[in-house]
């Protein structure tokens, strides 16, 4: 399982298509992705496991989101004014 | 000596159409000049020149139709045309403002966390006050029935009894919404939850002490023995009026204080 998450994170070249997003708007993807990764990342070191599995949304997200609201978000996180759910 | 022979009304020259579009254009010109420089009196010159149309301009129709008998039946049918236009068009009104509210609750957007009510909202719960204000506004509305019956079967007393019931509830609902404006956890400034919220119900309060103030007029009048059993198309323009802020409520009520929550 965990070979398989390597092989798709080495042949990784961008964020493929995700039919749960399938119009021209991809704000919700990237946010959704986004949400993901710190969610996963969250759980998975508390549970003190390894955190490859994360990478994938990492991955994502820095394809699909603007980096001027990725710095936004994580600056939020810092100072806990973030809106979403993680 | 020439009279009219047709059923319609045709009415003296009046100065209250005037008056009301100086009144108009000196609130819109009174509210930049507020805006910009900080002074009201414009505006409220405005204001008072409006209320002084409303007062006379209004005052005129009743000595027209009550007074003068010129109020035939097809001139009532007009009336109820005109009344019943301008409710639709305060439908079309309130219409927009529920577009609004969701528009921006159906797809909350990542800066509200992407859910509603919007991450740091407290909303209020629609099983307290909310749910008295329902049941208050319903109430009303079967007393204005009653009221209605009443003039309809030459009742004076119940007429004017059941018409105060109907103002007392309204005034209680306007009290009962000032308290929770008050003691609100969320202002109108809290982003779109604080606009959609205050300018939708806000408005509608603004419709329902209109609606009070009418009624108002209506139990003077039927205490001067203006209404007849089968001629009383004030009063039924009030009640439709009553009716209409009651469903805006209603619709308000299940969209944002409910579902909304």
């Amino acid at each position: 399982m965990a070979e398989d998450i390597k092989a798709k994170l080495d042949q990784y070249r961008t964020a493929p298509f995700d039919a749960r997003f399938p119009n021209q708007n991809q704000t919700r993807n990237c946010w959704s992705n986004y949400l993901d990764y710190h969610r996963c990342q969250k759980a998975l070191t508390a549970k003190g496991v390894d955190i490859t599995p994360c990478e994938w949304y990492r991955r994502v997200y820095k394809s699909l989101c603007p980096m001027s609201w990725v710095e936004k978000w994580d600056g939020q996180r810092d100072d806990g004014s973030f809106p979403g759910k993680i | 000596m020439a009279h009219q022979a047709h059923a319609y009304h045709m009415v003296d020259p009046s100065p209250w159409p005037l008056t009301g579009a100086v009144a108009a254009l000196l609130m819109t010109s009174g509210l930049a000049i507020w805006m910009h420089f900080h002074t009201t009196t414009l505006m409220s010159l405005g204001l008072v020149l409006l209320l002084l149309t409303m007062y006379q301009w209004w005052r005129d129709i009743i000595r027209e139709g009550t007074f003068q008998g010129h109020h035939t039946p097809p001139v009532q049918k007009g009336l109820r045309y005109g009344m019943i236009l301008f409710i639709t068009s305060e439908v079309f009104f309130f219409l927009g403002f529920f577009w609004a509210f969701y528009h921006s609750s159906l797809a909350p957007t990542p800066e509200l966390g992407g859910c509603w009510p919007p991450t740091g909202i407290t909303t209020l719960n629609p099983f307290e006050v909310p749910l008295l204000n329902t049941a208050v506004l319903l109430a009303s509305g079967v007393t204005v029935t009653w009221a209605h019956h009443s003039i309809m079967e030459g009742q004076r007393k119940q007429a004017i009894q059941s018409l105060t019931l109907t103002i007392l509830l309204g005034f209680y609902f306007t009290a009962l919404q000032a308290m929770e404006y008050y003691e609100a956890p969320f202002t109108i400034a809290d982003g779109v939850y604080g606009s959609t919220f205050f300018v939708a119900t806000g408005f509608h309060g603004l419709h329902v002490i209109i609606g009070s103030t009418f009624l108002a007029i209506c139990l003077l009048r039927q205490a001067q023995y203006h209404f007849t059993s089968d001629h009383h198309f004030g009063f039924e323009a009030a009640a439709w009026y009553w009716h209409f802020v009651d469903v805006v409520w209603l619709f308000l009520y299940i969209s944002i204080y409910w579902w909304g929550s």
